[in-house]
């Protein structure tokens, strides 16, 4: 299994269990009667078996730093907001448990565990419940798994203890790769009620299938990455910020996620009322022409240069080489001024990928999918490194 | 291309003089090869967690896995794009309930974990059990190895220490107290309130900003606190009183009724230099 630091210190992010409170199994909050009317604001999507209403704008409070942005949108009708142990080393839950304390009942609240043994996630789940001041999560993620042999019997079994404890309401999975394993081996379980999982235009309608697959097994759908994480990173004066710091940019991919109906809420960040308010807005907005041309014009721009790892390119080159790892590497100097890195990391290939060259090939046969010029960028590496 | 060899060089020597080895924890092999991650790619090692590290500006991390008998220590080294940033990582990361230690610019060890901020860089070490003793060597040595200023941000001394909430001083990357005009700053928690500063470019932005803030309040009063300032009440920021002295700005929110907003905000607006 891959190295995971998150799964590392998921022992390190329990408190001592001397200090965790007396918890009581708590009862199911009738979500539809405590929500607040917004006539014309809020949607409701119903979270798949779980039967809850939730919008369809939640709130991701991963990077929030502020209880008052929480605060606001639990007060304007926003209903779902998720956490994780893992966020800012566990300061995060203990912030959203302070910002939702008095409206509790009336929010769908859900974290996740980063551990990989029973003993461990139920440990960290009473850490959770302690630092979030409650005696229940609605939904209990295991964080990020990304291959089905990570769904273990043992990870399952301790969902359905904290269940049957009443410490949780459902049991969710949250995954930021391996759709194609992961979300058919969470269906056949037969015991998860919930999917987290990355989905934006980027990712583009390739695994729309697999979400219609889930929800037709009754699976809740959450999307997350809805804006996919990118726009964080683009350079203040490129043209690419340019068109993504147009107004309504980034609800643009917001409301391109929520036109899949399949899709039952998302929890895009946020750290400002204005990030809140525009975000509020998508809620009852139709994804526009426009909004298709300004996410086509983006997709345009980095789809030459920009590996999305969907690994379809795998086998492909005739001469063997590694195409998403040199991509990478290549993007290490180009995108991110990481020269160094680059090449050092190209360097630990095997001579014979070292050694190859695109131009002793007339002709490419590897072909994106995705629209990255391949042989270009690959001969760009072997410029930059070789 | 002999320059660009050159630089190429001195980088790989500045990468490799922080990156952490085995060599800190005294009897242990290393396990698996060294791991490196820019922002384009850190999200293959912490999935999502990764946007906590890019929101303080990271730049890169180098990390290495330590086996002693049964025990494993992670170590993982992340460079941010200046002190201020990394600093801003430690404040975030930090058990406010924990004390904290100086090794670098600031540490603080709990039994399985410690982390620890000197210059652009914030270090992380893991242990699979309790050895509280064991990463507080790591820490030193680590702090040893990396070159660079100890000094934490100036802003943090600019917060009068009485009433002060012990761990509550942190940086906000963006969006301080949720309103976006408010860039990026500082927050401190006390007895009666919370205090924050922000810095604006120039007297001018500061200015500019100034003005939308009180658009954005229903009802402003305005008071006699350094170049201007205003004092209003809202519904999730509380009792406020805000002050702008030159390109700073700063106050106190969620004021208690015992309070004297104008009286505690002077006292923060003398301190700003």
């Amino acid at each position: 299994m891959k190295s995971s630091r998150r799964n590392f210190l998921a022992g390190g992010l329990v408190l001592p269990a001397a200090g965790l409170a007396k918890l009581t199994p708590a009862a199911a909050p009738a979500i539809d009667a405590a929500v607040p009317a917004a006539p014309g604001k809020l949607v409701y999507r119903t979270l798949g078996k779980t039967g809850l209403k939730v919008t369809s704008v939640g709130f991701g409070c991963m990077i929030t730093s502020d209880a008052s942005v929480i605060e606001r949108a639990a007060d304007a009708g926003i209903n779902y907001f998720d956490t994780a142990r893992v966020y800012q080393s566990g300061n995060n839950e203990r912030m959203v448990g302070a910002a939702l304390k008095a409206k509790r009942k009336q929010i769908v609240l859900s974290t996740k565990t980063p551990a990989n043994g029973k003993a461990d996630a139920l440990a960290t789940l009473d850490t959770s419940l302690k630092e979030l001041g409650t005696d229940y999560v609605d939904i209990w993620y295991l964080h990020g798994k990304q291959s089905a042999s990570q769904l273990t019997d043992d990870l399952l079994e301790a969902q359905q203890i904290a269940k049957k404890a009443g410490k949780i309401r459902f049991a969710g999975v949250s995954l930021h790769s391996g759709h194609s394993e992961v979300i058919p081996a969470a269906i056949q379980s037969g015991k998860i009620d919930v999917l987290l999982i990355s989905y934006n235009f980027t990712t583009g309608n390739r695994i729309d299938d697999l979400i219609a697959k889930a929800k037709a097994a009754g699976l809740g759908i959450v999307a997350m990455k809805v804006m996919a994480g990118g726009f964080r990173r683009v350079k203040e004066g490129t043209p690419e910020a340019t068109i993504l710091n147009r107004p309504g940019a980034m609800s643009a991919a917001l409301r391109w996620v929520l036109k899949n109906p399949d899709i039952s809420t998302t929890i895009p960040s946020m750290t400002d009322m204005d990030q809140f308010e525009d975000n509020f807005k998508c809620m009852s907005a139709k994804f526009s022409a426009e909004d298709e041309k300004t996410l086509t014009a983006h997709l345009e721009r980095i789809s030459p240069m920009y590996c999305r790892m969907c690994n379809q390119c795998l086998g492909t080159c005739r001469q063997g080489l590694p195409v998403s790892d040199l991509l990478r590497f290549v993007t290490y100097a180009d995108g991110y001024g990481q020269f160094a890195l680059g090449r050092e990391r190209y360097r630990e290939l095997p001579d014979r990928v070292i050694s190859a060259r695109c131009g002793d090939c007339s002709s490419c046969t590897v072909q994106c999918p995705n629209g990255v010029h391949v042989a270009e960028r690959i001969a760009r590496a072997q410029e930059l490194f070789a | 291309v002999i320059r660009l060899l050159a630089l190429s060089a001195a980088a790989v020597a500045v990468a490799f003089a922080q990156a952490p080895d085995c060599s800190v924890l005294p009897g242990s092999t290393q396990d698996g090869p060294l791991r490196s991650y820019t922002a384009d790619n850190l999200f293959e090692y912490m999935d999502g967690n990764a946007e906590g590290y890019i929101l303080y500006h990271f730049v890169a991390m180098h990390g290495v896995n330590c086996q002693s008998g049964e025990d494993t220590v992670v170590l993982d080294v992340s460079e941010m794009e200046n002190p201020e940033w990394a600093y801003g990582m430690f404040a975030s990361n930090r058990d406010p309930r924990s004390p904290v230690e100086k090794i670098g610019t600031e540490a603080q060890i709990v039994p399985r974990r410690a982390i620890l901020v000197k210059d652009k860089y914030f270090v992380e070490a893991s242990s699979s059990k309790e050895q509280a003793a064991v990463l507080r060597h790591i820490l030193e040595a680590m702090a040893q190895r990396i070159s660079g200023t100890t000094e934490p941000p100036g802003e943090l001394s600019v917060f009068p220490t009485a009433k002060l909430v012990a761990g509550s001083v942190r940086m906000v990357p963006e969006s301080v107290l949720g309103i976006s005009a408010l860039k990026r700053g500082y927050i401190a928690e006390y007895d009666y309130g919370k205090a924050f500063l922000v810095r604006e470019a120039t007297p001018e932005s500061a200015a500019a900003v100034m003005n939308k803030l009180r658009a954005r309040f229903d009802e402003t009063k305005p008071a006699k606190v350094a170049d201007e300032a205003f004092e209003a009440n809202e519904k999730y920021l509380g009792r406020l009183c805000i002050f702008r002295k030159g390109r700073t700005i700063g106050g106190f929110t969620g004021l208690t009724a015992d309070a004297d907003p104008i009286a505690v905000t002077a006292t923060l607006a003398e301190r700003v230099k």
